[in-house]
């Protein structure tokens, strides 16, 4: 096989799900137990991008988002990760934006968590995967 | 996280999956060869994105069956270093922690990138942070976040003669060792 570009363009975690979701892995509404045609190793990725803030998202919320901090002039990876990890604490802010004390003033970093928090909507329960092996 | 990678490959559809729709046997055949496995340099295979051309079909002398040039995009996992990613602590030993992705596994946060000062305890087998007057204790099967320092895809061993440990063809190493890295809890 040829590679012809091993980085032929970013997708938001959301994507990614998007696409599991098409090719027929089971979605969460789905729980009776009938396995889909996707692979088992896709079926991990579902499952890992459903209990992550992705699993909640839709292509509209992460527009608004997007659209809404677009004056902050975040680079592309910033961007993404803020969409993939849904900050709710400065201090996660901080981590995702390269010289952020520079970049964005205190101010700033509260108004984008205020965003995150008004346009993405929450993540699902964090205890998803360890009630999964309880039953 | 993910990425997509372009790609181009000459694809042989055997005689008995020739009653599939052509489209359906090649989606077949690049999931068979590709799902799951790791390209070195270009990441873990998750799924196929799209198949943008699919020409020719040739049937050479002496084989019955089609060869098609197939142009795909697949989505692969390979992290950028300095992304952020949450994982699931596996394991630790004095070496430092295992983390895992649930779909990927090979990733180490090395003792050195571990916060400062942290000190494994032998007894208990897992690694506490000494924040403070605070023991952190870094238990399994909790969340974890961590920044990618690096991703590596190392050259396949010459020749397996048992004493290689299991051979992983990517892995990650994580570091910790900053405020909001290390177990999510910590900072909640």
């Amino acid at each position: 096989m040829k590679v012809l570009d091993a980085s032929a363009g970013l997708l938001t975690n959301f994507e990614v799900l998007e696409v599991l979701k098409e090719r027929g892995t089971r979605t969460e509404a789905d729980e009776s137990g009938v396995p889909g045609p996707a692979t088992p190793s896709e079926q991990k990725v579902h499952d890992y991008l459903v209990h992550s803030p992705a699993g909640t998202q839709t292509r509209k919320s992460i527009q608004t988002f997007t659209e809404a901090i677009k004056e902050l002039e975040l680079l592309k990876a910033e961007k993404l990760q803020m969409v993939n990890l849904r900050p709710s604490i400065p201090v996660e802010v901080h981590l995702v934006v390269e010289d952020c004390d520079e970049r964005l003033t205190t101010d700033a970093v509260e108004a984008l968590i205020a965003t995150v928090d008004e346009t993405l909507p929450p993540a699902p329960e964090a205890a998803g995967p360890t009630e999964d092996e309880a039953t | 996280m993910f990425v997509l990678a372009s790609c181009q490959e000459n694809i042989r559809i055997v005689p008995q999956d020739l009653h599939k729709e052509q489209l359906q046997a090649i989606t077949d055949e690049i999931e068979k060869t590709y799902f799951d496995k790791v390209i070195p340099e270009v990441g873990l295979v998750i799924t196929l994105y799209d198949i943008s051309s699919i020409e020719g079909g040739e049937v050479y002398a002496g084989d019955g069956a089609p060869r098609f040039s197939v142009s795909f995009r697949l989505v692969v996992f390979r992290p950028f270093v300095g992304e952020v990613l949450v994982g699931k602590l596996l394991d630790s030993d004095a070496s430092g922690l295992k983390v895992s992705l649930g779909f990927f596994d090979d990733i180490h946060v090395p003792e050195h990138l571990l916060q400062e000062p942290s000190v494994f305890d032998d007894t208990e087998g897992l690694w506490v942070w000494k924040y403070n007057d605070n023991d952190m204790f870094m238990d399994k099967e909790e969340e974890v976040r961590f920044k990618v320092s690096s991703v590596k895809f190392p050259p396949l061993p010459p020749e397996n003669d048992g004493t290689v440990k299991v051979f992983s063809p990517m892995e990650i190493t994580g570091d910790i060792n900053a405020d909001g890295l290390g177990l999510v809890s910590w900072w909640s």
